[in-house]
């Protein structure tokens, strides 16, 4: 039996077709998300190289910020159950979850059981989250894939302000032309994100088995600053932008797990 | 008797235009319309002047622009959408305007009030817990400061009797607030979340005997109906207000209901009698001091979690909503307390953000999806 689930954030769409709720049977990502054709070339993708079609899934979830947008889906959970979800399935030990998309960024805290205690996640602000790296790396010109790179150059950080976006991009502006090396405000920029998704988990407790999800976890700089500001070791969950599509297509199957096959 | 739905299509259609309620008060009895700014004003003194109180929540999804140069953009919601109403000339057709300042915001609001209306503005005593009675009377002669300025004002003598006369209303008008709460409570499944807020806001602006009145005739529709079928999750929701309508239907949409709710435009006005005092003065004062359970009514003790967890375990609910509305430094400071307290207790428990010139709600709605599914 395979299901499907996809993630339709607000800067990239992920799909991941699961068999029998235990195994993944292909995974894609698009970087570009809801409102454009993220959602349409994600499915297109995931049934690329593979001997399926649509016609085989048996059910599917949508999740993500387009989640409402998602025609064929049958069912829509929010992305925080589906991280949750798909955190658990690959890592059982986890018990808080960072989560940074392209304008959310999350602390979940689960129990032993993979369910939900308590999350908390930013509000209407992109201070902390991909988007806040993704305007930083512009100005700095420096493209986004080696921020993480630049990031382990830096002899030290550079203040950058966690509190808004616009006015840490002026800031950045201005480090620069006080002569500041790109590389230490790279490491500062890190230590901004670290710094607001640190007080995130702060909320809902610190705990040793820490993941963490998104995009942003693909940036090795701002998870070594997220490490380094919780003083805890923190496991990047492997191929992190797709765990919420990974979560999606386990609910998907727990929909449907008690029907016979066809 | 009329239907549930004709009853709640008047109330909404009165918390929905309050230029409308208040010009149908003057029409009606030549008298015209003092505005009431948040929060805890002792009202009876104006109704028993014989004026229409009327509450200042300011507009949903109002777009704020003038306010923005004459407040920082850290003052609430409500106080960005009452100053640009204001700079509008909104309510210049107020015959006053009575503020509280029980925080910095109202402090400084109503040192810059631009409306064309006489304002009068008193204050809560801090020490109402711990000096019980120095607090009754400091309260009461701020009481007494708003009674003589609207006289002035108004032109009209307030009377004891009348001042006792109003106090009986209003407590006739919150006990039948108390009873359609819980009367909601009882059938979650009927009225639907902002109909229940319709209903409780319409009382800010109509005289409360008219609003009992109605709301009479509603509790008695409510008794008579069927239980409606309901599978959700009950929940018990604290904050300032809970606005905009949106809100409440995303609320809606993931199967909440609300069995009560702690909302200091809500509730908190209804949730307590004045009691009988020889002096109605100092019957206000003494209600107020022993007002419990907002974090704009100083108390050390903090009481309103523990208040929080006995409604939860009294109406059978399933969680707690925290409705933080956005730049209220009270409301933040306790913010921390309570989350203890409901860990402590094992109450499920989350916090939304609340700002009534938002009209987007997508972060919102992811919020309380997640709870819901978790609950």
């Amino acid at each position: 039996m395979y299901t499907l689930g996809i993630d339709i954030g607000s800067s990239s769409s992920k799909a991941v077709i699961m068999k029998d709720g235990k195994e993944v049977v292909s995974s894609a990502v698009i970087q570009v998300g809801t409102g454009t054709s993220g959602p349409d070339r994600v499915m297109g993708e995931v049934f690329k190289n593979i001997d399926l079609t649509p016609e085989d899934i048996r059910f599917t979830v949508a999740t993500g910020y387009g989640r409402f947008s998602v025609e064929k889906a049958d069912k829509q959970i929010s992305e925080i159950s589906c991280h949750a979800k798909g955190i658990y399935f690959l890592h059982p030990e986890a018990r808080t979850i960072i989560d940074i998309g392209g304008q959310d960024a999350k602390a979940i805290r689960l129990d032993a059981k993979g369910n939900i205690g308590q999350f908390v996640m930013n509000d209407k602000c992109a201070a902390g989250t991909g988007r806040f790296v993704d305007v930083m790396s512009r100005v700095l010109e420096i493209p986004l894939s080696e921020m993480g790179n630049v990031h382990f150059k830096a002899t030290e950080w550079a203040f950058v302000s966690s509190t808004c976006t616009v006015f840490a991009e002026s800031e950045v502006i201005s480090l620069l032309s006080q002569g500041v090396s790109r590389e230490n405000i790279v490491a500062g920029v890190h230590q901004s994100v670290a710094s607001k998704a640190c007080s995130l988990v702060y909320r809902v407790g610190v705990n040793d088995d820490i993941v963490m999800c998104g995009g942003v976890a693909q940036n090795p700089g701002a998870v070594d600053a997220i490490r380094k500001q919780l003083n805890k070791p923190v496991i990047v969950a492997q191929n992190p932008q797709v765990t919420g599509a990974l979560g999606a297509a386990l609910f998907a199957y727990e929909n449907v797990k008690w029907l016979p096959e066809d | 008797m009329s239907t549930i739905f004709e009853l709640i299509s008047q109330f909404k259609a009165i918390a929905d235009d309050p230029k409308k309620a208040m010009d149908d008060f003057k029409k009606e009895t030549g008298k015209g319309a003092v505005g009431i700014m948040p929060v805890y004003c002792p009202e009876e003194i104006v109704h028993a002047a014989g004026y229409l109180p009327i509450g200042m929540w300011g507009a949903q999804g109002k777009q704020i622009s003038k306010a923005r140069t004459l407040l920082p953009p850290f003052a609430c919601s409500i106080m960005q959408s009452v100053m640009e109403l204001q700079l509008e000339g909104a309510y210049d057709e107020l015959d006053a305007v009575i503020f509280s300042v029980p925080c910095d915001t109202l402090k400084c609001m109503s040192q810059k009030w631009k409306g064309s209306a006489p304002q009068i503005v008193f204050t809560h005593p801090q020490n109402r817990k711990h000096a019980q009675t120095a607090a009754n009377v400091f309260c009461r002669a701020e009481y007494a400061h708003i009674k003589e300025e609207l006289e002035d004002i108004l032109g009209v003598k307030i009377t004891k009797k009348a001042l006792q006369n109003s106090i009986a209303i209003y407590n006739e008008n919150r006990a039948a607030c108390r009873e359609f709460s819980d009367l909601v409570a009882a059938n979650p499944g009927l009225i639907k979340l902002r109909d229940r807020h319709a209903v409780i806001k319409a009382r800010w602006f109509m005289p409360k005997e008219k609003h009992t009145a109605m709301l009479k005739e509603l509790n008695e529709a409510i008794k008579a109906a069927d239980k409606a079928p309901f599978n959700g999750k009950k929940v018990v929701v604290s904050g300032i207000t809970l606005e905009p309508y949106d809100v409440l239907d995303i609320f809606e949409e993931n199967g909440f209901a609300i069995v009560w709710d702690d909302l200091a435009q809500e509730g908190r006005n209804f949730r307590q009698d004045v009691e009988y005092d020889e002096d109605p003065l100092m019957a206000l004062a003494k209600a107020w001091n022993a007002f419990d359970g907002c974090s704009l009514a100083t108390d050390a003790d903090k009481p309103k979690g523990g208040m929080l967890i006995d409604a939860l375990k009294k109406y059978d609910a399933d969680a707690v909503i925290v409705c933080m509305m956005k730049f209220c430094d009270p409301e933040e400071f306790d913010y921390p307390i309570l989350l203890l307290q409901f860990e402590e207790a094992g109450v499920k428990h989350i916090q939304v953000e609340i700002d009534q010139e938002s009209t987007s709600f997508e972060q919102l709605r992811t919020r309380i999806q997640t709870f819901a599914e978790v609950l």
